[in-house]
C-alpha cells in the first residue's frame, strides 16, 4: 500500500487517492461536509437516500440494482455521519477490481461513471426529484428513524445525548427530526442538492488499483471552478453547573444506564490520542477499569463501556444493569472515573490500553472502509491524521498527558431507561 | 514443509492445511501485505448438542450448557484469558452457535504469544462450584439483554414454533432456570466429550506464516487420544409445529420472520444445494427482483428486509424477515409469490444476474480475514473444501436451481413469527 496523496481540485474540494493492490474490491467515495443545522439536516439525509435510489441513466430502482448486480454485486450507498456539529454525507461505491472480472469488463470505470451519474445527473421531472422516489425513501427513512428505538442500548445513548445537549446543535442527531422529514418539500430537496454540490467541503477518496488520474480529471471537470469555504464550528461546553438526572421507563428486562461527561477539547493530535487512551483505560477493553471493577468484581452490570467523541469532546459511558443496581452502578462508575482523574493508573492498565489502541489503528489499515472512516474523523482539522501516524504516537503518550485530559472530565447528565423487575 | 498447499481456485490464492500430530486440523490463509491476523479455534459443539453418547454412556445436559462452558473456559487456575490477552494487545472473543463453539482473537503483533494463550485456554479447563456459580449472574444478564432484542426474539420464536422436537427450538444461552442446574461435573463431561483436539479446527487468516503457526502448535499442544462422541437428535416431523407465533415487545413497528421448513435428514446440505439456494433467494427476493420492488411499492417492507438459509443436522429452513406494518399481509404476499415461483421457475436472465452478484459477494468476503477464517472453519467442520462454493457457482445452471426449488419453499409448511408493538408506551 502506498500513502495518501491529496490533490486540491479547488479550494474546499480535495481528491485523495491511495493506490493499494491488496484487495479484490476497490472503493470510491465522495463526502460532502456542511454545518449541522436544524433547517437542513433532514433534507440532506433524505436527499442522500433519493440520490442513491436511481439516476438519469438508470431511472428506476430495479434497473439500477440490476446494473449493480451485473457489475458483480457492486455496492452504491449513502452514509450520513455527525462529526462534531457538522453533517457528513458520504456517497460511496465499491466493486470488484478489474483483474477479477470474469469477462474482462472495467468494473472500476463503470462504477466511477455510475457514482458521478448519481451525484450530478439525478433523475429529475419538471425540475424536481421524482415524486415516487421521494415518497418511497421518505417512508423508509421515517421507519429507520423510528427503529432507533428498537435497539435499546443505542437508543439509551442517543436519548442521553439528546437530553444533555438539548441547547446545542449536536442534539439534532444525524437524521434530523421526524417532523422535518415528514414536511420536507421538493424545493427543500433541490436546495439541499445544490447546496451540497456548491457549498459543502468535499473530500473524494479513491482507494484500490484503479487509475486516480482519470477519476481526478472527471471530478475536476465538475468542481474545478466552484471554490467554497464552510463556516461554523462545534460548540464545546466545559462548564457544568449541576449534574442532571433523567429517568424514563420501558417494558424491558435489562435496564440501561448512560452517563455523559464533558471534556476539554483535544486540540492537538497528541491530545486526541491521549483522550482515546484515557477512554480505553476507563472502559475500552475487557481489562479496563469499568469492565474489571463494575462488571467482574462487583457484578453490577452485563456491559459497561466508554466511548470518546474527539470532535464534540464528550465521553459517554453506557451500561446494561439490573434495575435494582442502577444506583450502585452509577456510584461505582463515578468512583472509577475519579480514580482515573487522580492518576491511579497501573502500569498494566497503561500497557493494555496502549496495545489495544495501537492494534486498532494498525488493523484499520487492512480495510479500505476503515481507512476512509479514519481519515473522515479528522476532516474538521487542519491536517488529516493517518492510522500509521496515530499508531506511532500511541507509545509516546505519557501518563501525565492522559491524566491532564481526564482531569477535565465533568459529569453532566445521567440517563436511565428503567425496565420492570 | 509439513503443511500442504491448497488452492482457493476462483481467486488464485494459496492456503495451507495439515492435521497436527495432536489431532488438531490447522488451516492458514495468508493475506499479502496485511498487518493484522485473525485466528479462530472451534469445536462442533453448540446448543443443539445437549444429548450425546460418550464412552458408551448416554448423557443429557441442561439447555445453555455449551454457551456456559464457553464463558467458563476463559478462566483457568492462573486467572482469566482476557488478562493475558491484555498483555499482548490482542482483541479476544468467543461465540456459541447452534452447532459450534469458537474462540478467537485478532492482533497486529505478538501473534505467537496470543496463539499460545488461545491453545492454553482450550486445554486447561478449570471449573469449581464457586467459579461456576459466579457466572450465573452475568449469563443471566446476557439472557435478559437478548430477551429485549426484537431481532433475536423474532427468530428464536420462529424456530420454537417451527420445530416440534429438534433442540434448535431452544435458546442458545438457555434460560435462567436451566443454567441454574449446571455443575462443574457437567461442564467437565462436555469438555471431555467435545473439546478433544481431534474434533477441533484452528483457522488463521491475514498476516500469517504457516510454519510459525505449526511451530507454536508443536510447542503448546498436548497429544490427545481420539474420543468417540455421538450427538443424538430426536426424530423431527416434516410439518411445522405451529403456523403462527407472536410476542409483544417495545418496538417502533412490528417485525416478522416467515420460515419455510424443509425435509432435513442426518446429512448437511451439499455445496451444490447451498449455492443453488443462494442464487434462488437472490433471484427471487434480492434487491433487483420484481418481488422486492412489488413489496417496497406496496409499503410492506423497508431496508431491513432480507432472506436467510438456516441449515444443520436435522434442520433446514428458508427464512424471510424484516420490519413491516402488516406482518400477516406480507406473509400472504410472500406465500403467493412462492406459489408463482414454483409454477414459473427462475429465468435464465435472473439466474445470471444473481450469479454475478454472488461472485462479487464472495470476492468481498475474501478481503476480510475474519470472513475467510470463519468460512474455513465452517467448511472444515463438515470435512469439505471451504472454497468449493465459488467454483461451484460457475458450474451450476438455471435448471439446477429450478430443480433445487422443488425441495424448498413449501408454502403449505411454513410458520409466521411476529413481534408486535406494545401499545401506548413511547412517551417521546
Amino acid at each position: 500500500m502506498e500513502g495518501l496523496i491529496r490533490r486540491e481540485i479547488c479550494e474546499g474540494v480535495t481528491f485523495n487517492s491511495i493506490v493499494d493492490d491488496r484487495f479484490k474490491i476497490g472503493r470510491l467515495s465522495v463526502t460532502l461536509l456542511v454545518p449541522l443545522s436544524r433547517s437542513t439536516a433532514a433534507a440532506n439525509v433524505l436527499l442522500s437516500c433519493v440520490l442513491t435510489r436511481s439516476c438519469k441513466a438508470y431511472p428506476d430502482m430495479t434497473s439500477l440494482n440490476r446494473r449493480l448486480n451485473e457489475l458483480y454485486g457492486a455496492a452504491l450507498y449513502a452514509v450520513v455521519r455527525r462529526i462534531g456539529e457538522f453533517q457528513a454525507v458520504t456517497i460511496a461505491a465499491s466493486g470488484l477490481e478489474d483483474c477479477y472480472a470474469l469477462n474482462g469488463e472495467s468494473v472500476s470505470s463503470e462504477l466511477a461513471e455510475l457514482l458521478c451519474g448519481i451525484l450530478f445527473e439525478p433523475k429529475l421531472t419538471d425540475g424536481h426529484f421524482d415524486d415516487e422516489d421521494v415518497e418511497q425513501e421518505r417512508r423508509q427513512l421515517l421507519e429507520d428513524i423510528d427503529a432507533e428505538y428498537n435497539e435499546k442500548r443505542v437508543y439509551a445513548v442517543n436519548r442521553c445525548i439528546e437530553k444533555m445537549c438539548r441547547d446545542e446543535l449536536f442534539s439534532i442527531g444525524r437524521y434530523g427530526t421526524r417532523e422535518d422529514v415528514v414536511s420536507l418539500t421538493h424545493e427543500q430537496l433541490m436546495a439541499a442538492w445544490k447546496n451540497l454540490l456548491e457549498k459543502a467541503k468535499i473530500e473524494i477518496y479513491m482507494q484500490g488499483r484503479g487509475e486516480p488520474d482519470k477519476v481526478f480529471e472527471r471530478f475536476r471537470s465538475f468542481f474545478g471552478n466552484t471554490p467554497r469555504k464552510i463556516s461554523g464550528s462545534t460548540k464545546i461546553v466545559t462548564e457544568v453547573k449541576e449534574v442532571q438526572h433523567f429517568v424514563e421507563t420501558d417494558e424491558i428486562t435489562q435496564s440501561k444506564l448512560v452517563m455523559g461527561y464533558r471534556c476539554a477539547y483535544p486540540a492537538t493530535k497528541r491530545e486526541v490520542i491521549a483522550a482515546t487512551l484515557m477512554s480505553a483505560i476507563l472502559g475500552g477493553t475487557p481489562t479496563s477499569k469499568l469492565f474489571t471493577n463494575v462488571r467482574e468484581k462487583q457484578s453490577l452490570c452485563y456491559y459497561c463501556a466508554s466511548r470518546f467523541d474527539s470532535e464534540k469532546a464528550l465521553l459517554m459511558i453506557d451500561s446494561g444493569v439490573e434495575t435494582g443496581n442502577i444506583q450502585k452502578a452509577e456510584e461505582a462508575i463515578i468512583e472509577q472515573v475519579e480514580l482515573l482523574q487522580k492518576g491511579r493508573i497501573t502500569e498494566e492498565e497503561m500497557v493494555a490500553a496502549q496495545l489495544a489502541v495501537k492494534s486498532a489503528y494498525i488493523s484499520a489499515l487492512d480495510s479500505l472502509l476503515s481507512v476512509q472512516a479514519f481519515y473522515l474523523q479528522s476532516i474538521l482539522r487542519e491536517e488529516p491524521l493517518s492510522p500509521e501516524e496515530a499508531a506511532e504516537m500511541v507509545g509516546t503518550i505519557t501518563k501525565e498527558e492522559i491524566v491532564r485530559i481526564a482531569a477535565s472530565l465533568q459529569l453532566d447528565t445521567v440517563y436511565s431507561l428503567v425496565g420492570n423487575e | 514443509m509439513r503443511m500442504t498447499a491448497l488452492q482457493d481456485k476462483s481467486f488464485d490464492t494459496l492456503y495451507y492445511y495439515c492435521q497436527h500430530e495432536s489431532g488438531l486440523r490447522i488451516y492458514v490463509y495468508p493475506f499479502k501485505g496485511f498487518r493484522s491476523t485473525y485466528a479462530v479455534i472451534g469445536t462442533k459443539f453448540g446448543s443443539v448438542n445437549a444429548s450425546f453418547i460418550h464412552n458408551g454412556q448416554k448423557v443429557t445436559v441442561p439447555d445453555g450448557t455449551a454457551h456456559y462452558l464457553e464463558h467458563k473456559l476463559f478462566e483457568s487456575e492462573e486467572g482469566d484469558a482476557f488478562t493475558q490477552y491484555a498483555r499482548t494487545g490482542a482483541a479476544a472473543n468467543a461465540y456459541t452457535s447452534f452447532d459450534t463453539t469458537c474462540y478467537l482473537f485478532s492482533c497486529t503483533e505478538r501473534f505467537d504469544e496470543s496463539l499460545g494463550i488461545l491453545f492454553d485456554l482450550i486445554q486447561s479447563p478449570y471449573f469449581t462450584p464457586e467459579t461456576v456459580a459466579k457466572e450465573q449472574g452475568i449469563i443471566g444478564q446476557e439472557i435478559k439483554m437478548y430477551d429485549d432484542s426484537p431481532d433475536w426474539r423474532v427468530t428464536m420464536n420462529l424456530l420454537q414454533a417451527m420445530y416440534q422436537n429438534h433442540p434448535i427450538n431452544k435458546d442458545i444461552a438457555g434460560t435462567v432456570e436451566t443454567i441454574a442446574e449446571i455443575t462443574p461435573e457437567i461442564l467437565y463431561e462436555c469438555y471431555n466429550s467435545y473439546y478433544n483436539l481431534h474434533n477441533m479446527v484452528l483457522c488463521v487468516a491475514g498476516k500469517a506464516d504457516p510454519e510459525e503457526v505449526l511451530a507454536i502448535a508443536d510447542q503448546k499442544l498436548k497429544p490427545n487420544e481420539p474420543v468417540q462422541t455421538e450427538s443424538l437428535f430426536p426424530e423431527e416431523p416434516y410439518e411445522v409445529g405451529q403456523t403462527y407465533i407472536e410476542q409483544a415487545l417495545p418496538v417502533s413497528m412490528p417485525m416478522m420472520a416467515l420460515g419455510f421448513k424443509e425435509q432435513a435428514g442426518k446429512e448437511y446440505a451439499s455445496d451444490k444445494d447451498l449455492v443453488c439456494t443462494s442464487i434462488l433467494l437472490e433471484a427471487f427476493a434480492g434487491s433487483a427482483s420484481p418481488l422486492y420492488r412489488e413489496l417496497l411499492d406496496s409499503k410492506l417492507i423497508n431496508s431491513t428486509f432480507g432472506t436467510e438459509y438456516m441449515e444443520g443436522l436435522g434442520y433446514r429452513a428458508v427464512i424471510f424477515e424484516g420490519e413491516t406494518t402488516d406482518p400477516e399481509k406480507l406473509a400472504e404476499v410472500l406465500k403467493e409469490a412462492v406459489r408463482r415461483l414454483h409454477k414459473d421457475g427462475i429465468s435464465e436472465e435472473a439466474f445470471d444476474n444473481a450469479r454475478r452478484c454472488l461472485y462479487g459477494r464472495m470476492a468481498r468476503s475474501r478481503d476480510i480475514p475474519s470472513s475467510v477464517a470463519t468460512n474455513m472453519i465452517n467448511g472444515a467442520f463438515l470435512g469439505r473444501d471451504p472454497f468449493a462454493a465459488s467454483v461451484m457457482l460457475q458450474t451450476v445452471t438455471a435448471a439446477d436451481v429450478n430443480e433445487r426449488l422443488k425441495q424448498q419453499l413449501d408454502p403449505d409448511n411454513c410458520t409466521l413469527s411476529v413481534i408486535k408493538e406494545i401499545e401506548g408506551l413511547i412517551e417521546t
